[in-house]
């Protein structure tokens, strides 16, 4: 439908070409032509089309820690994917009829099927992709890894409250809070006498916590574990990974991000683009 | 623990796999000290093997019995399958926590809760009792839903339900009577 016209309106036409030039422009290209493909999908924008034969498809944030758990999935099995970033400040209308939650991450494969829940789009790129399982085989191992997950499962709040708080209010308890937490990884790493949390080598649960560790590197929190070596000697171990390091957070654009979000600004998912 | 739902969860799996198995009962307002050896709080249900490995959670313990067993697979083998059940839980997770007062709408019974109600009082029929350490806002809102005029007014016979069931399950058409005295 194009805007501007002199064309008469008929009977029972609805007088709009304005208001959609404006949508378009809020969401659209920007001046110049194309746009950034990592620029965010928001309020008003049209859906995508369908998933081309042989990639999946995430919709993400550039900073959401949840949907960085799927890309470092992907990346490290070198699966074919392309991704589609949501506004999560402004979403369209039309994401959710993907999720009906509204959040990110989703995968949409080219036959339509969709998968929502971080850990759990993690798991089906596991188990539906060949190549380096990063699930252990052993069921007790992969019970293991599950019950890790749940050690983790009060870090991603409280570390959000924190950064809410921090430079506010008095944020002793908080940082408490989260020692104690940092201390039941410390655990783990202490009983199972190895560097990652599933063995000697990266495996799924590293994965599935690191992008909250990402964060304090980001933001130069490292000290929160000074407490706790063997997390500390991990962080480092997990900074080397392939896929860890491609898609490492960029700090200055991270905080830029961090500010705009937590003042609720609809800018924030784009910073730095 | 012979009432909790989480338990009975893993009791399901193991029926229905044919895992030979043994129960050892905790008394959740008592527990015994040597439990917190098994679980970090001392929470049921806790899987343990004869290589004194240890699985807990509800839903760890009943996908950790479906790979390590052989027979009926419960879960589907399908990926995208396998993740449709998973996210299915994740929502039942969702309503349960969605509760932060005592009814699902705020501090007075509204129409969510009526919505809600007609399923659990059928499971609340075979005896869903306390298990108050792991859904405690669950038990207390079907307690104060007991306490609704309303649903008071309405609550089904539990004799006769199980009647209607019995006679339901056989096809047979008086099921639909059952109960009633002409």
């Amino acid at each position: 439908m194009s805007g501007g016209s002199a064309r008469s309106l008929g009977k029972g036409e609805a007088c709009s070409p304005r208001s959609a030039v404006t949508l378009r422009r809020v969401s659209g290209p920007g001046p110049g032509g194309r746009a950034a493909p990592e620029r965010s999908h928001a309020g008003g924008s049209a859906p995508p089309g369908q998933v081309p034969e042989g990639l999946i498809r995430v919709y993400s944030m550039r900073f959401c820690p949840f949907a960085k758990r799927t890309l470092l999935v992907l990346k490290a099995k070198g699966i074919g994917h392309e991704v589609i970033n949501i506004n999560l400040k402004n979403k369209p209308e039309w994401f959710f009829k993907k999720n009906p939650f509204g959040l990110v991450p989703v995968l949409e494969n080219s036959q339509g099927q969709v998968i929502y829940e971080s850990a759990i789009t993690c798991e089906y790129l596991d188990e539906a992709y060949p190549g380096k399982k990063l699930l252990p085989d052993d069921p007790y191992e992969k019970a293991c890894q599950k019950m890790v997950f749940e050690l983790f499962s009060k870090v991603p709040s409280l570390l959000l409250s924190f950064l809410r708080r921090q430079n506010k209010e008095d944020c002793s308890g908080l940082k408490e809070d989260l020692h104690k937490e940092f201390s039941k990884l410390e655990e783990v790493l202490t009983n199972k006498k190895t560097t990652f949390f599933g063995g000697s080598s990266l495996s799924m649960i590293d994965y599935l916590i690191w992008p909250w560790f990402e964060w304090l590197v980001a933001l130069e929190l490292n000290e929160y574990v000074d407490h706790t070596p063997n997390l500390k000697l991990w962080m480092a171990a997990m900074m080397k990974d392939p896929a860890v390091s491609s898609l490492f957070i960029d700090p200055k654009a991270f905080r830029g991000f961090l500010d705009l979000y937590l003042q609720n600004n609809i800018e924030a998912c784009d910073y730095g683009l | 623990m012979r009432f909790c739902p989480h338990a009975h969860r893993a009791r399901l799996v193991l029926r229905a796999k044919g895992i030979r198995h043994e129960v050892i009962n905790i008394n959740l307002r008592n527990k015994p000290e040597w439990f917190f050896t098994k679980h970090p709080f001392g929470q049921i249900p806790v899987l343990e093997n004869s290589k004194c490995q240890l699985i807990y959670d509800s839903a760890i313990a009943c996908e950790y019995l479906d790979d390590a067993y052989p027979g009926r697979k419960l879960y589907p083998c399908d990926p995208y399958e396998r993740a449709r059940q998973k996210m299915l839980l994740e929502l039942f997770y969702k309503i349960l926590g969605y509760q932060n007062t005592i009814f699902f709408g705020g501090d007075c019974i509204s129409m969510i809760d009526y919505l809600f109600w007609p399923w659990f009082e059928r499971l609340d029929v075979y005896g869903v009792a306390d298990c108050v350490n792991h859904t405690p806002a669950l038990q207390l809102w079907i307690a104060a839903m007991k306490q609704d005029p309303t649903v008071r007014a309405l609550l089904i016979d539990k004799n006769i339900f199980l009647g209607f069931l019995d006679l339901y399950f056989q096809d047979n058409p008086d099921a639909f009577d059952y109960g009633l005295s002409c």
